[in-house]
C-alpha cells in the first residue's frame, strides 16, 4: 500500500487532499446552516406567516 | 537496491522515504477518522439526521431516536 507514494507525489496529494476536505466541509457546514433542524446558530425558523394568514380567517368564520 | 534505481520512481520518493511517509499518513488519517467518529456521534445525540418513518417530531430525545432507528435496522 506504501508504494503509491512512488507513484503520486506526496506534497501535491497532501494539498489537494486538505483542499478537497476543506471545501467538502466549507459546502457540508453551509448545508447544515441553510436548514431549520440543523441549524446551530439560529435554531429553526418560525412558521411563515402565509401559515397564519390561512388559518386566521377559518377560525374566526 | 542502489539509490540511482530508488529515485527512478515516478514521484521521486525512495522505498524508505515511501513507508516513513505512508506511516505518518495513516496515523494521521486514523485520528481524523477518530474525531470526525466523535464529532458524529455529538451531533447524533443532539439531533439525529435520519428521520423515522413520521418524521423528525418523534425522534427528539435520544431513546425516542434509538426506537425510530430500530425499525430501519431490523
Amino acid at each position: 500500500m506504501y508504494r503509491v507514494w512512488l507513484l503520486f507525489d506526496p506534497r501535491r496529494t497532501l494539498v489537494a487532499l486538505f483542499t478537497f476536505l476543506f471545501v467538502l466541509a466549507l459546502l457540508i457546514h453551509f448545508i447544515l446552516l441553510s436548514t431549520d433542524r440543523f441549524n446551530w446558530l439560529e435554531g429553526p425558523h418560525p412558521a411563515k406567516t402565509g401559515q397564519i394568514e390561512q388559518t386566521m380567517p377559518s377560525s374566526f368564520a | 537496491m542502489a539509490n540511482d534505481m530508488d529515485r527512478s520512481s515516478l514521484s521521486g520518493l525512495t522505498e524508505a522515504e515511501a513507508k516513513e511517509f505512508h506511516a505518518l499518513f495513516i496515523k494521521s488519517f486514523i485520528a481524523f477518522t477518530v474525531i470526525a467518529i466523535i464529532a458524529h456521534i455529538l451531533v447524533w445525540n443532539w439531533r439525529p439526521w435520519i428521520p423515522g418513518p413520521k418524521g423528525y417530531a418523534l425522534l427528539d430525545g435520544v431513546h425516542t431516536a434509538v426506537h425510530g432507528l430500530l425499525p430501519l435496522v431490523s
